[in-house]
């Protein structure tokens, strides 16, 4: 029998109006939506599955970049790559999304760790701004935030008001909302965008790791979210540091709320290999468990 | 939606009281309580919920991708991820809420020692009912599903209806010549009751890596675009079922209170609801009121008084033209 079940009535329909839908340079596309619901509750991490169009109406799940709980708006980045994400990207402002969220476990940060390191790749960025937003004037934390995108990047990179001594030479580009917050990034590519590190956001994040002292190396915990063969690089090189890292995963979806089991990737646990759902149980995992060294 | 005892939505099937005519279908609500997480969703508007797919040992299941949506529909291939039949008796059942709905085992196996083995697990427990999906592949002829062969299909009802009481539903697989003989075979084999139809296998692929898109190669065809073929099998079932008094859930496609009432209309009793959920998960709600208007404007004082309300054309038999 029942008693209380905490899981109950933690997920919203909505009917989301669009406040605003911005086209950038390589089909990326970042969309505001009113949604009171979801805007109140989303937490770092938290992604929402949008029916992209009546005529494909099976959902996408679309991670969240940024949240009002006071204005009730939510803000995505996503690319369109297939025929949901184009239909989405033919919604105007004004029209009404059909939106369940927020869904998923979040990323949680760790007080013993007060030097967040967000690794965000391509459209695994927004997890990422939105861990920095949540940070912002906190001192209890001095995060890092490095970015990397093989397509212009959305926003227009500036050089960084904030030092970070830890960094390559001329590498000083930044993300100026970033700048804003008062937490340091820098951005990677390999396209040779000015200011950019020419590489792998992995590259540059090992640089960086390299010069920190060995007391602050001790305070590091890594955040990623990005192409799936970046998060292998990424939780190999928190291997190599020896650092706690959380990666959001991505994976086809029909649900979004545990009842089909058809996102689940394959996870080592205590009692060895388990799927788990990425929707429920996910997205975000510990790098370990779902890339084993 | 709260029912009482003279609700117009209520159905008697098999003995068991259904709130309303729909039953959530297996595999698209997990164990039960996963649609739960969503605001507004309550597991009191299905008159039942089948839960995943209980098999005797634990199964991972299949490698992604699992699902993919195709025209007006989606393929999936899970591959019966379950925890096995012995935790999902001992942990998962106790957290049900046995007064919200009717809860229904969904009984799956390789093996026909298998199917036994689950059907035993399931008898000696609160379980409502138990359907068997015998669209498993039967490893001991090859791979062949059980629910393809009518013989054979027999064989695994025959084999569980020894080992419960319970009611006992047939989950009839639309992957077959004669769907109508199979059903005859079951009900000699001593089912109560039927599902039609499982999902029409089927596949998609990556025109770039030309690879198949689903890990399995394969999937289950799900979704409105099965919904015509859903219909007609549901018609044909009826046609064995009705003098038996055999009750049928019809699904397959079913979005709209438009789509369960043409069920219900083809011969079924209940309707099942499982694809339109990853659409819509406040689905049910809209459809229950949708068949209580139907039932208004035409004056009817229960919905089982439509089950099999088919009155068929007379086609002219073929002629020559001129
Ligand atoms: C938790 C989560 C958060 C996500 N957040 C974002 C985000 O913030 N921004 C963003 O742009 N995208 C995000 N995605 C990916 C996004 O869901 C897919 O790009 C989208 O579903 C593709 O749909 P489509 O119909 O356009 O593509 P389809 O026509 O279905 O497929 C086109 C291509 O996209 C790939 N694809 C399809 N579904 C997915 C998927 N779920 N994940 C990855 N690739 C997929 C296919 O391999 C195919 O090559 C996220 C995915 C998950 C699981
Ligand atoms: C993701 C998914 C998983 C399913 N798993 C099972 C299962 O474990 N056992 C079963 O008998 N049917 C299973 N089915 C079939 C459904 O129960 C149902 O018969 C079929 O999807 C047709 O109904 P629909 O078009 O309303 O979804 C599954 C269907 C889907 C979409
Ligand atoms: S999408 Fe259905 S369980 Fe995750």
């Amino acid at each position: 029998m029942t008693s209380h079940k905490p899981h109950r009535d933690t997920i919203f329909l909505e009917e989301a109006e669009i406040l605003s839908h911005e086209a950038y340079a390589g089909e990326q596309y970042i969309l505001r939506v009113q949604a009171p619901l979801c805007a109140e509750r989303a937490l770092p991490g938290s992604f929402v599955h949008i029916q992209c169009d009546r005529s494909k109406p099976l959902r996408r799940p679309i991670s969240i970049m940024r949240a009002s709980a006071k204005q009730g708006w939510v803000d995505f980045l996503y690319k369109a790559v297939g025929e949901g994400t184009r239909l989405l990207a033919q919604r105007k402002k004004g029209e009404l999304l059909s939106m369940l969220g927020p869904i998923g476990v979040p990323f949680k940060l760790n007080p013993e760790r007060s030097i967040p390191l967000l690794i965000g790749g391509g459209v695994g960025m927004p997890p990422m701004i939105f861990i920095a937003e949540t940070l912002a004037g906190n001192p209890a934390y001095k995060p890092m935030v490095i970015l990397g995108s093989e397509v212009p990047f959305p926003f227009k990179p500036q050089p960084s008001s904030i030092l970070v001594p830890e960094m390559p030479e001329g590498v000083i580009a930044s993300m100026p909302l970033l700048d804003d917050w008062h937490i340091p990034s820098r951005l990677a590519s390999l396209q040779g965008f000015p200011g950019c590190h020419e590489g792998y956001v992995t590259d540059l994040a090992r640089h960086w790791l390299s010069e920190l002292s060995m007391e602050a190396r001790t305070q590091v915990e890594i955040f990623s979210c990005g192409p799936h063969p970046m998060l292998e690089g990424v939780a190999k090189l928190a291997a190599e540091f020896d650092l706690p890292c959380q990666v959001s995963l991505e994976e086809f979806m029909a649900c979004g709320v545990g009842g089909c089991a058809g996102c689940v990737v394959e996870v080592e646990t205590a009692t060895g290999p388990a799927m788990k759902r990425v929707c429920v149980d996910g997205p975000v995992f510990d790098s370990r468990t779902v890339f084993p060294s | 939606m709260t029912t009482t005892s003279d609700s117009p939505l209520a159905v008697d099937f098999c003995g068991l009281r259904f709130n309303t005519p729909l039953v959530l279908l297996s595999g698209c609500v997990g164990f039960g309580e996963e649609y739960t997480r969503v605001a507004g969703f309550s597991n009191r508007d299905a008159g039942a919920i089948c839960l995943k797919g209980t098999t005797g040992a634990a199964r991972l299941g299949n490698t992604p991708h699992r699902i993919y949506e195709t025209p007006e529909g989606m393929l999936n291939a899970i591959g019966l991820q379950n925890p096995g039949v012995d935790k999902v008796v001992r942990e998962i059942l106790p957290t049900l809420d046995f007064t919200e709905t009717r809860f229904i085992a969904n009984v799956s196996g390789s093996t026909i020692e298998e199917y036994e083995e689950v059907t035993r697990r399931f008898d000696d427990s609160p379980i409502d009912a138990i359907e068997i999906n015998i669209s498993c592949p039967n490893v001991k002829e090859g791979g062949v599903a059980f629910g393809n062969d009518p013989a054979m299909s027999a064989r695994v009802v025959e084999a569980c209806r020894k080992l419960t009481n319970k009611p006992l539903i047939t989950k009839l697989s639309p992957n077959q010549t004669d769907i109508a003989a199979n059903a005859r075979g079951c009900i000699e084999a001593g089912t109560d009751a039927f599902a039609v139809i499982n999902t029409l296998m089927g596949m998609a692929i990556d025109i770039e890596s030309r690879t198949p898109i689903i890990g399995n190669n394969q999937g289950g065809l799900s979704g409105p675009a099965i919904k015509p073929v859903a219909l007609l099998k549901v018609h044909q079932v009826y046609q064995v079922c009705r003098d038996h008094g055999i009750p049928i859930i019809g699904q397959g496609g079913i979005t709209t209170a438009e789509d369960a009432l043409e069920f219900l209309i083809a011969g079924a009793t209940a309707v099942g609801i499982g694809t339109a959920l990853f659409y819509d998960p406040l689905i049910c709600g809209k459809i229950n009121r949708g068949i209580t208007a139907y039932l208004e404007r035409h004056g009817l004082q229960s919905v089982q008084q439509l089950t099999g309300t088919l009155a068929l054309n007379s086609p002219r038999p073929a002629r020559t033209c001129c």
